[in-house]
């Protein structure tokens, strides 16, 4: 049967506008999909951290792991560390792993870690994975199958290699129609649902259902459609960002995790592929200037690298909004990627939401021009449901700080904090995190995230806990499970090394054939 | 000169070792010695056949994994399908040493020349950073422990098979799905007729000695031979 709403017309290249064609084309084999995209407009090229959910996204459209990593300079991205956040002390970090803390209820693992590990950090505890990220340890060894780990696990990769492999995959293997041209104006039918796209090069491009991944421009959802924008500065203030890459040396040490140093009006994000550093120095100019940003970002490039060459350095600056879209889904357009919203890279939202609006609209794909009103909606809801969750998410890793800078004390003003995540901050004195806070199907960031960001800054478990013997049988069990890890894994060095010497003759190969 | 080195922290501290299933590896291999102390494991995977050594006379057992040499039908695609892996197969590329002269302690010697032995940075660290055992060289050990234990005591097994003449030779025609046929000779299996017709007091002195259960055991993984044929005929097919 022919689908009503059959032809999608996607616009705007990038992660998002790629990942969308090729989740929708593998999915929905049946719709006709097209992609146009401006020939000459570089993508932004900062979203460089996945979620865990880019392994099943990437199997579902059928690309290998191996030619993943190898395309992309990948690297592995088992969680995110945070220096500095707490007092900006020496020994002050923490981390937020992918594995989920001990099996068992949270109050008396907290009781158990509390009189059994009290030396410990919460998540070196809680999971083996601590040690693989202390380690530079990979999550999984060469011989297992694809997308599968000893560790749970995300990536670390070059975005916009990431968006060429995603564009030649849905081209080449997908029957994606690209087409390369600037879109200027749009077809509307009585002033309603868009008809068509019309490019400056003379093409009218029509279709049912159209998405924009046209990044900040928001071409069509804000420019044309006219959907306003929600404004979260008030909360999240950080506006600027000064961003560098790096080259690094043969056969250093490739973290397992992104780093998070925070500073006076910021933080810095360390980001580790293969051959390079990415850097990058997010502050809010109400509170510091782009001189002085740039100074801290080469301070921290000396201390970490300091066989960069720092006079070569020149910073890419970028200057973002922090909201979203009223509505994300408006007639028979759909935003998706940063036409939908942005938000400081703190927790590596960006890419994330891209695949959970594609498996929303995938799952839910309208079969009619009626059906699409209900769908729109509910997305609506569960997408403003989400940006409220990411939001008050961020918010908590600057509300627990105890820095006493005038940005991090201004951070801290309860007029910034959304009422729900001071409600939550204080029942939690009483109870730790639980799916009683986050009830959703798939919670963006679950319980188990809150309890990692919340005890690795210190929050005090609830005072009437009291260590069970399985709680404390479940401790050491993590600890056991991370000795025979840390012995089995290689680094992540070793891993990309040899992964590259065994795959380099399988290249040559398939081009000289 | 072998290259059989006794581990340590020091000399080993950095040494890792490939666990993955590879017949580069070293594991294809249509066999491996078995002793009757792991029959029961062995006998839920594994056809266990017996063989005489001309030389010494004296029998071992062996776990049978294909029907010609370098054929081992559980090695697929880089998997090893089966749950269990004979002692004697598990703890390369380690052995069980003595000190020179041969009497003492065992100890724990490792083949440098094991194609098991990692160069690459990649497989199982058998010391820590801080030269402690981690768990796989723990686990190593164990399994060493029981093998040279089992192994030493498996004589008197041979003893009381020999007193009561179970074993008999064994032949085994496998005719295959491609008409072709593969013959097994120069094994010997346990004499099931004999072991049916001794007597309340025979079957006293061998339960006494712990050798009736392996005995039953290596009686019930002849079953396995089924289960052999059909791998082989699959990669007949598949191949």
């Amino acid at each position: 049967m022919k689908r009503q709403i059959g032809r999608v017309v996607i616009v705007g290249g990038g992660t998002a506008g790629w990942l969308s064609a090729c989740v929708l084309a593998a999915r929905l084999p049946d719709l006709s999909i097209t992609l146009v995209e401006a020939p000459d407009i570089p993508t932004i090229g900062v979203g460089e951290g996945t979620w865990p959910t880019m392994r099943s996204t990437l199997a579902s459209i059928g690309i290998t792991e191996a030619e993943f990593l190898a395309e992309c300079d990948a690297s592995f991205k088992q969680g995110s560390r945070f220096d500095g956040w707490v007092t900006g002390e020496p020994r002050d970090s923490y981390l937020h792993p992918f594995n989920l803390p001990a099996d068992g209820p949270m109050d008396a693992l907290l009781a158990a870690w509390r009189s059994a590990a009290p030396d410990l950090p919460f998540a070196a505890a809680m999971t083996a994975q601590a040690q693989l990220c202390s380690r530079d340890l990979a999550p999984r060894q060469r011989f297992m199958p694809d997308y599968a780990g000893a560790a749970n696990y995300a990536y670390h990769l070059d975005a916009g290699k990431f968006a060429a492999l995603l564009a030649r995959h849905a081209t080449t293997r997908l029957g994606v129609t690209r087409i390369a041209a600037h879109v200027t104006g749009l077809e509307r039918i009585d002033n309603r649902d868009i008809a068509a796209v019309r490019t400056q090069e003379g093409e009218r491009i029509a279709g049912e259902l159209f998405l924009d991944c046209t990044g900040h421009a928001a071409l069509l959802i804000g420019g044309e459609l006219g959907v306003g924008w929600i404004e979260r500065s008030d909360v999240s203030f950080n506006d600027r960002a000064l961003a560098l890459q790096v080259p690094t040396e043969p056969g250093c040490a490739i973290a397992s995790q992104t780093v998070g140093t925070a500073h006076e009006a910021g933080w810095i994000w360390d980001i580790a592929l293969p051959h390079r550093r990415g850097i990058g120095c997010v502050y809010s100019s109400r509170f510091m200037d782009d001189t002085r940003a740039d100074e801290v970002l080469r301070k921290y490039v000396a201390r970490h690298l300091p066989e960069a060459n720092l006079t070569a350095l020149a910073p890419r600056k970028l200057a973002f909004a922090t909201g979203h879209r009223a509505e994300f889904w408006h007639r028979n357009c759909i935003s998706i990627g940063l036409s939908a919203g942005f938000i400081e890279p703190l927790e590596a939202s960006a890419i994330v939401l891209i695949e959970l609006s594609l498996r929303a609209l995938a799952e839910n794909f309208p079969a009619s021009r009626g059906a699409m009103d209900i769908h729109m909606k509910r997305f609506n809801e569960l997408f403003r449901y989400r940006w409220d969750r990411i939001v008050e998410f961020l918010k908590l890793h600057y509300v627990l700080s105890q820095r006493s800078e005038p940005y991090w004390v201004a951070q801290r003003d309860p007029a910034t904090i959304p009422p729900r995540l001071a409600e939550q901050i204080q029942l939690w004195r009483d109870q730790p995190p639980s799916n009683w806070d986050f009830p959703q199907v798939d919670e963006i960031f679950s319980a188990a995230s809150q309890q990692y960001v919340l005890y690795g800054m210190g929050f005090a478990p609830p005072a009437n806990c009291a260590a069970s013997p399985a709680a404390l049988a479940r401790l050491a069990e993590v600890r056991e499970q991370g000795r025979a890890l840390a012995s089995a894994l290689p680094t992540n060095r070793t891993y990309f090394d040899n992964l590259a010497a065994a795959s380099t003759p399988v290249a040559v190969m398939e081009k000289t054939a | 000169m072998n290259q059989h080195r006794v581990l340590n922290d020091r000399d080993h501290r950095e040494l890792r070792v490939l666990t993955d299933a590879s017949s580069d590896l070293g594991d294809a291999v249509m066999a491996c010695l078995t002793v009757p102390y792991e029959f029961r494991q062995v006998q839920a995977c594994y056809p266990i056949v017996f063989r005489r050594d001309l030389e010494s006379d004296a029998f071992s057992a062996l776990a049978l994994f294909g029907f010609t040499n370098g054929e081992n039908l559980f090695l697929e695609n880089g998997k090893w399908d089966a749950p269990f892996k004979p002692l004697a197969q598990a703890i390369q590329p380690f052995l069980v040493g003595r000190p020179a002269g041969g009497e003492g302690e065992s100890q724990v010697h490792v083949d440098m020349e094991h194609p098991r032995i990692s160069t690459s940075g990649e497989g199982v660290r058998v010391f820590d950073e801080d030269g402690r055992a981690t768990p796989y060289l723990e686990s190593i050990a164990e399994k060493l422990g029981n093998l040279d234990v089992a192994y030493r005591a498996s004589g008197d097994f041979y003893a009381a098979l020999k007193r009561y003449e179970l074993l008999e030779p064994f032949t085994l025609e496998v005719p295959l799905s491609d008409g072709s046929k593969h013959s097994l000779v120069g094994f010997h299996i346990i004499n099931e007729e004999k072991l049916q017709a001794l007597g309340p007091d025979e079957l006293a002195d061998l339960h006494s000695g712990n050798h009736l259960m392996p005995i039953f055991m290596a009686l019930a993984s002849l079953s396995h031979f089924g289960d052999l044929i059909a791998r082989k005929n699959r990669r007949l097919t598949s191949g």
